[in-house]
This record gives C-alpha cells, sequence and structure tokens, in this order.
C-alpha cells in the first residue's frame, strides 16, 4: 500500500465522486425547484444525461494497464474490471430514469431518480471493494433504497407488499452475511480481503476448518440471495411481479451486476487461486490439508446446476411478462454461476476466462434486461395489461417495440446476431477450461429448453390475432431513444464482442496477477 | 478492582431471588382466594377504563423518531473524529466537512419537504 | 478475565434466538426486531474479537460503527414500509398479504 496520498488515490473513485455530487444537487434541486408541470422531468434529464457522462469517468482516470491496485487503505481496487462493471451500473442507472419518466406512479416523483442515483453509487462502490467493511456497506447501499423503490407507490397493495417481502428477506440475508463476515474478521483479525487469505493460510487459523467453512456457508447465503440463485430465489417473483416495473428493470440488472462483481472478487482473494503452472505458487487456502476452493466450487456448482434448471423449468408455465423474466432472471444467475465455478481452472487463460465470461454475461445481460423492460413499461402504460397474451399483434401496433424487444429476447435465448450469444459462449468454455463439462452440458441443455419459451413471446408478438390491433402504440421520444440505443448496443456487442471481451480479460489477468498466482 | 469485594452483593442478590420465590410460593399456597368482579377490576377505587389500554400513537411521533435516529447515529462518526483531532490534522479537518456538508443538505431536504412541520 | 468463549456463545444465541424469530414470527415488526438481534450477535463478535485479538488495530472498531449506521438505517426504512402496508392493508402480517401469488 505505502504511503498514503488522496490525489493519487481519487481517480480510483471518481464515478463515485462524482455521483455523490449528482446526488447532492438532486437533492436540493428536488427541495428547491418551483412546483410546475415539467419538474419531474427536469430532474429526471439532469440525473440521465448526468449519469451518463460519469459512465465516460472510468475510462477518463483510467487504472494504469494490467495493474489491480488498492486504494483508500485497502479498501477498494481499481482495475479493469471495476471499470467495466463501473461503466454497466451507471449506464443502467441512467437508462432507468429515462424509462421511468414516464411511468404513472413513479417518474413524476423528483425523490426517484434521487434513490436511483443512491443505489448506482452503492453498485459502484460495490463492484471494485476490497475490504469486508466496504463490501458490507456498499452492499446496504444498494439494497436499503432499492427496499423503497420496490415500496414507491404507497397507495398501491402489491407495490407495498413487494417491498416488505423484498425487505425482509433482504434484511434477513445481509444479517446472516454479516455474521460470517465476522467470523472472518474474527479468525484472521483482518478486513481486507487479500490480507484475510494470508491470515487464514497462517497458522493461528489450523484447528478452525469447521469455523471457516460455516462463516464461508453464510457469506454464501448472503451473496446467493442478492443475486437470487437457487434455493435463496423465492422472492424473487414476489418483488419482480409486485414492483413498479421501472424499479424491477433496475434490481435485475444493478444489484445482480454489483453483487457478482464483488462475490467474484470475494472468492479470488479471499480464498486464492489455483497455480498456473507447475513452477508457479498456488495461493488456494488450505486449512487442515483441506483446500477451501474445493468446498465453495462444488457447492457454486450445485447452485448453478439448481438455479438454471429450476429458473427455465417455473418460467415455462408462466403467464405474466414480469414474472416470467423473473424466473428467467433466476436462469441467467444460474448461467453465471458457472463462471465462477470455473474459477478453479488450473491455467491462466481458463482463469481469465472465467472472469471475463462473468463481466461479459454481466455488460450484455444489463442492456438486454433494459430493453425488455423499457417495452414491458411502454406497453403497460399505454394498456393496463401486462400479461403476455395481451402482446399479442404487437408487431401490427408498433413494428418498432415488437423489433426492439425481439432482439432482446433473442439475447436472452443466445441466439446470433445478439449479444446473449457470446455471453452464454464464452461462460461455456470457461466452464470447458476448467474441466466442468457436465456442467456446460447441463448449460446447453437449459438454453436449449429456455429457447422454447423466448420464442413463444416472439411468435405471440408476431404472428398471433390481438382484440386491438388496430390501435397503434404511440412511442414517446425518451422511450424511442432507449429502445433505439440498448438494442444497437446488444447488435453490436453480439457481432464485434472482442472490443469489451479484451478488456475484461486483460482486468482478469491484473487480478491475477496481483493475487501473485 | 478484586472481584471478592462484590461478593457480598452477590450473596444479597441470591438471598433476595430465594426469598422472593419463597414468598410468592407461600402466599400462593396459604393464601385465600376469593375474587369478585369487582377486586377484578382495573382500579379497585371504583373509576372505570375508558378505551382500550393501548392508544394509537399518532404517525408524526414516528416520523420525527425515525428523523432523530438517522442523525442522532451520525454521531458515532464524529466522535473517533474528534479523539483524534490533532493527529489527523487538516486533512481530518476537510474529510469531516465534506461528511458534515452532506448531513447539512439532507437537513435542507427534510426542512423544504415539510417533514419539520408538526401540522 | 472472561474468556473469549462466551461472548461467542452468548452472541451465537442471539443469532439463534434472532433466526427463529424470523422464521417463526408471523408479524412483520417482530421480524424487523429479530433481524435487529441478528445485526446485533455479528456486532458483538466483531467488538468481541477486537477486544481479545488485535486490540492494538482499529479496523475492528471501525467495522462495527458502519455496522451500528447501517442497521439504523435499514431500521428507519423497514419502519417505513411496514407502515405503508398497514396503511393499505391494516394488517402487518406478511403471509396475509398475498396479493401476489401465482
Amino acid at each position: 500500500m505505502g504511503e498514503f496520498n488522496v490525489w493519487t488515490s481519487l481517480p480510483a473513485v471518481a464515478p463515485e465522486i462524482g455521483l455523490t455530487i449528482l446526488a447532492a444537487v438532486v437533492l436540493l434541486l428536488d427541495a428547491y425547484l418551483p412546483k410546475e408541470k415539467n419538474r419531474a422531468r427536469n430532474i429526471a434529464f439532469v440525473s440521465a444525461v448526468s449519469m451518463a457522462v460519469l459512465a465516460l469517468t472510468p475510462f477518463i482516470w483510467a487504472p494504469a494497464p494490467n495493474t489491480s491496485e488498492l486504494f483508500w487503505g485497502g479498501m477498494v481496487r481499481h482495475d479493469a474490471l471495476g471499470q467495466l462493471f463501473d461503466v454497466m451500473i451507471l449506464l443502467a442507472g441512467a437508462i432507468t430514469v429515462m424509462i421511468a419518466v414516464d411511468d404513472s406512479g413513479v417518474g413524476r416523483r423528483g425523490e426517484f431518480h434521487l434513490i436511483v442515483i443512491i443505489v448506482t453509487l452503492g453498485g459502484c462502490i460495490l463492484s471494485s471493494s476490497a475490504d469486508l467493511v466496504m463490501i458490507f456497506v456498499a452492499l446496504e447501499t444498494v439494497s436499503i433504497p432499492l427496499y423503497v423503490l420496490a415500496a414507491f407507490r404507497r397507495e398501491d397493495n402489491k407495490s407495498s407488499e413487494s417491498g416488505l417481502k423484498y425487505f425482509l428477506f433482504g434484511s434477513f440475508a445481509s444479517a446472516i452475511l454479516l455474521y460470517g463476515f465476522s467470523f472472518l474478521y474474527g479468525l484472521t483479525g483482518s478486513t481486507q480481503l487479500t490480507a484475510i487469505a494470508a491470515g487464514l493460510n497462517s497458522e493461528i487459523v489450523s484447528g478452525n476448518l469447521v469455523a471457516v467453512l460455516a462463516a464461508l456457508l453464510m457469506v454464501i447465503v448472503g451473496f446467493g440471495f442478492k443475486i437470487s440463485a437457487v434455493p435463496f430465489h423465492f422472492w424473487t417473483p414476489d418483488v419482480y411481479e409486485g414492483a413498479p416495473t421501472p424499479v424491477t428493470a433496475f434490481v435485475s440488472v444493478a444489484s445482480k451486476a454489483g453483487s457478482f462483481a464483488v462475490f467474484m472478487r470475494f472468492l479470488i482473494e479471499a480464498f486464492g487461486l489455483p497455480a498456473v503452472s507447475a513452477d508457479a505458487t498456488s495461493t488456494l487456502v488450505v486449512i487442515d490439508g483441506q483446500t477451501i476452493q474445493t468446498f465453495w466450487v462444488n457447492l457454486l456448482t450445485v447452485f448453478s446446476i439448481l438455479s438454471m434448471t429450476v429458473g427455465n423449468v417455473l418460467a415455462l408455465r408462466q403467464k405474466n411478462f414480469k414474472r416470467l423474466l423473473a424466473y428467467s432472471s433466476i436462469a441467467q444467475a444460474g448461467y453465471t454461476l458457472m463462471g465462477l465455478a470455473a474459477l478453479q481452472a488450473q491455467s491462466a487463460i481458463g482463469q481469465d476466462i472465467a472472469m471475463a465470461s462473468i463481466t461479459f454475461y454481466m455488460f450484455m445481460y444489463t442492456f438486454t434486461n433494459l430493453v425488455i423492460f423499457a417495452g414491458i413499461i411502454l406497453f403497460v402504460e399505454a394498456t393496463g395489461r401486462e400479461n403476455i397474451a395481451d402482446f399479442a399483434g404487437l408487431q401490427r401496433r408498433s413494428p418498432w417495440l415488437a423489433l426492439a424487444m425481439t432482439i432482446g429476447l433473442l439475447s436472452l435465448a443466445g441466439i446470433p446476431p445478439a449479444a446473449g450469444f457470446f455471453g452464454k459462449l464464452f461462460l461455456f468454455q470457461a466452464a470447458v477450461e476448467a474441466n466442468l463439462v457436465g456442467l456446460a452440458m447441463i448449460g446447453v441443455l437449459n438454453a436449449i429448453v429456455a429457447l422454447y419459451y423466448y420464442l413463444i413471446i416472439i411468435k405471440i408478438m408476431y404472428v398471433d390475432q390481438g382484440i386491438d390491433e388496430d390501435k397503434p402504440l404511440a412511442m414517446p421520444r425518451s422511450y424511442a431513444w432507449v429502445l433505439g440505443i440498448t438494442s444497437v448496443v446488444i447488435i453490436i456487442l453480439g457481432v464485434i464482442p472482442t472490443p469489451i471481451f479484451d478488456l475484461a480479460q486483460q482486468g482478469a489477468a491484473a487480478v491475477r496477477l496481483a493475487m501473485g498466482s | 478492582m478484586a472481584l471478592e469485594q462484590f461478593a457480598p452483593a452477590g450473596v444479597m442478590i441470591i438471598i433476595a431471588t430465594i426469598l422472593a420465590f419463597i414468598i410468592l410460593v407461600i402466599s400462593r399456597i396459604f393464601g385465600p382466594h376469593r375474587p369478585t368482579f369487582r377486586k377484578n377490576a382495573p382500579y379497585e377505587s371504583g373509576m372505570k377504563p375508558i378505551g382500550p389500554a393501548q392508544r394509537r400513537v399518532p404517525v408524526r411521533f414516528y416520523l420525527v423518531a425515525v428523523l432523530f435516529i438517522i442523525f442522532d447515529v451520525e454521531v458515532i462518526f464524529f466522535l473517533p473524529w474528534a479523539v483524534a483531532m490533532r493527529d489527523l490534522g487538516v486533512y481530518g479537518l476537510i474529510v469531516m466537512g465534506v461528511f458534515t456538508l452532506m448531513l447539512i443538505v439532507g437537513f435542507i431536504y427534510e426542512w423544504k419537504k415539510g417533514a419539520l412541520e408538526w401540522e | 478475565m472472561v474468556p473469549l468463549w462466551v461472548f461467542l456463545m452468548v452472541s451465537a444465541a442471539l443469532f439463534c434466538i434472532g433466526v427463529f424469530g424470523v422464521l417463526a414470527r408471523r408479524n412483520g415488526v417482530a421480524v424487523l426486531m429479530s433481524v435487529e438481534l441478528m445485526l446485533n450477535a455479528a456486532l458483538m463478535n466483531i467488538v468481541a474479537f477486537w477486544r481479545y485479538n488485535n486490540p492494538t488495530e482499529v479496523n475492528g472498531l471501525a467495522f462495527a460503527a458502519f455496522v451500528f449506521v447501517v442497521a439504523a438505517a435499514e431500521a428507519a426504512v423497514g419502519l417505513a414500509i411496514i407502515i405503508s402496508v398497514y396503511r393499505n392493508r391494516h394488517s402487518i402480517i406478511p403471509e396475509e398479504a398475498d396479493t401476489l401469488k401465482g
């Protein structure tokens, strides 16, 4: 770490500083702007544009290439992986604000946009934190405002109930996570992740294998809830259905991306990576002759299979579009967990691909989910119905909306030219590199099952006869922008995925080298 | 301080607990039980209780309590800084200034939104 | 001095009471209180470990301070959500909040 210097440390948290200032500005705007018709719209515009501009800061103050340095006394890391996660969370925040503007329940109140900014701030810190204190505070900075957002329509029964459920399960999971953290701190006397790894490998912990495994299990339960992996998924469908749709969109991308980023960092930094060649040193934590990595890889493999299968099978019989996407997001978490299990790879390229594939998957998933949710919000605002059958004949009511949603659904299903194809391909590749061929096979089978229900929706939109097909849907300008930009990004990522994937791979290599393996 | 100094207090606590139990048990066994309607009334003096005992509290109290907690808990960050103020120097002062500024912005917001109005 | 394991036992007991409360109680406020018990169990662990294992460093104290603040924020938000549910349904029992089923 060396000498603490504020000025060299500032670039590591540039987007976070910007978001904090933005939050204060929006707070004052909301307090002082006179009451008029376009008040909330102006606030939303300021928030969205500022967040989109802040998405450039990770590139302006980029980390030194191929490094993953610790800053602020070991609290945060500054590397390409954190950079990519910052960008996707900031853009998710900006898009959420844009698609919430015309949602009758939420976008007309200024504080909605403020809370979205706070969640984005939490997510940005979360994706680069390297210390138990930082992880816990950032995780709660993401979660607590999201509870508020889920319950944002106070007069609506469904919304406040989904907020209550989200809050009760979420705070329960946070408490379990914290209890696990307290043991990791207690056993090693440190809160910094790499120092914990060193502590776990030293003499003082020997004989405490059970305590370490119990602590790890609690942490996995906590993170498993946040990424909605089976068996900790039961809150997901209810919250997704009940929460206002822009909030559902935001929960499904921001909190998930941030949690996956920090889950990956936690497992790598606190429990080590295998040696990449015969003469390299392994950083794996070994207690009483037991390698901890074997334990969590096996556990996450099981969770991955369960999440994919349960998510896809239950999605098959959903009638409500938002519930379907909830189960779909559980299945997507299952695919991504495959990347975490692939961290057991014994080669440098295998470990790098594992980390990079998770990052790329979350990157494309952010845009994919947001385009579909933007379409749903637009449709529900116009018609007041959110069942899949109501989307019949959408192509004749609004061809561009149908096209954008088709691109999103193809991406979720993993069909080229959409980005989802490469997302899945990289994950399967990572699993194969890590000798998890069976897991990759189950993933492929699941992708085929999932194909069915995604294609059914496309068929309904294009082929089926709707009841009011003669009424075209109006497309407000903000939605046209969002749908256009996200669709184009999905197609670009699907045709040339290499720039993002290469950057992710460089970041992964930097993390691996910083670990010393 | 030696623990033995507290021995009399410990003995006292034990004796008092046992004595209380003995008295309760003895009065249960030997005392007469002749309950009447008037004896069971909340006030034996004859006052009739009006309304349920657990009254609803106006939600405004709750709002004030929550605002108080949020601002009160922040003090936990001021205290360590106050203790180590001289070691931290100008840097610590600036950092706490930024922190206080954030709190003040929040306070202005709550004031302008009317959360502090009672009526 | 009281040995460390006594504190760990008390905290484990608190944690178990909290978990039991979350799983068994049906009242939203009671569940919230149980979650707070669990957070306090973790807090107690952290402070005890700090005092016994490395009292010369401040990281444990800082950890405890942040957990404390987060717990307060969580309680404030949770109570607000519970009140908004109560105003809609006149009940704070999560199972009775069953508009979302399917």
